[in-house]
């Protein structure tokens, strides 16, 4: 048998490519809603995310008070695990680039 | 003062349960309406699009996609929850996992109704005279208990990792 080969591999450009796009900072966004309780999405914020009981009241005070609240960041894969958790939850929460 | 106590519906007890203090008939309406949102939860009805959250709020594309996995994903986790209600209805203790279920449960039932209701933030009388009084009166009960609920699961929420 002789040695393989060393060729390049097409894949692993576009594969690089995958990787700095997937990699681009993503922000997960909740959103109000009249209906969630307000104990209820800081109890969520410290379950998840493991806050202190101070920045998950801040956090949900800036939701209510200002519609929106940043909660957490990450990949695109850490940032839609994280909004599935929050929708396992019933909270209202997006994800976006973090520009 | 313990006269003016507000009735707590969830005990934390020690080894990690909580005592609950729903009178039978409560319960059984819990059950109830557990089994409802099981049987309404994968039906196309407006009221429970709530329970289905768009994730790419300007993409719809990444979106579908993540809706291909996540509205099969929820169901199931509201059908697993839904047993546990049903297991667990006539328990006089649940365990932290059996109490998370009934809370996810409840307020799931609350964005339902809540929807259904079109609430505002601003909707804090019940109007008795309103058609709706029954689902208000639900929907404000529902929310008693959820806040119970949270109530007594924070006091057994680890150290919080960040400040």
């Amino acid at each position: 048998m002789g040695a393989p080969l060393e060729v390049q591999d097409p894949k692993v450009d576009i594969a690089v490519d995958e990787v700095t796009d997937e990699d681009r900072p993503w922000v997960v966004v909740v959103w109000n809603d009249p209906i969630n309780l307000m104990s209820y999405v800081a109890y969520v914020f410290r379950k998840l995310f493991g806050y202190s009981e101070e920045k998950a009241n801040l956090l949900m005070l800036d939701v209510h008070e200002k519609g929106r609240a940043a909660v957490s960041n990450g990949t695109r894969t850490e940032a839609e695990r994280d909004v599935n958790r929050l929708h396992s939850h019933g909270l209202w929460a997006t994800m976006e680039h973090d520009e | 003062m313990a006269l003016f106590r507000r009735h707590r519906m969830f005990v934390p007890r020690s080894g990690g349960r909580f005592q609950v203090k729903l009178s039978a008939e409560a319960k059984r309406g819990i059950v109830a309406l557990a089994e409802e949102l099981e049987a309404i939860q994968s039906t196309d009805r407006p009221e429970v699009r709530r329970l289905f959250p768009t994730a790419y709020a300007d993409d719809a594309e990444r979106d579908a996609g993540y809706q291909v996995f996540a509205r099969d994903q929820l169901i199931e986790q509201r059908r697993e929850a839904v047993d546990i209600i049903r297991r667990t209805a006539d328990a006089e203790f649940l365990t932290v996992e059996e109490l998370s279920a009934w809370m996810g449960v409840l307020n799931d039932l609350r964005l339902v109704i809540g929807t259904m209701l079109d609430v505002s933030e601003d909707d804090h009388d019940i109007d008795l005279a309103s058609p709706d009084a029954d689902s208000q009166l639900l929907y404000r009960y529902l929310g008693e208990v959820v806040h119970g609920i949270v109530e007594a699961l924070t006091t057994a929420l680890p150290e919080p990792e960040t400040s």
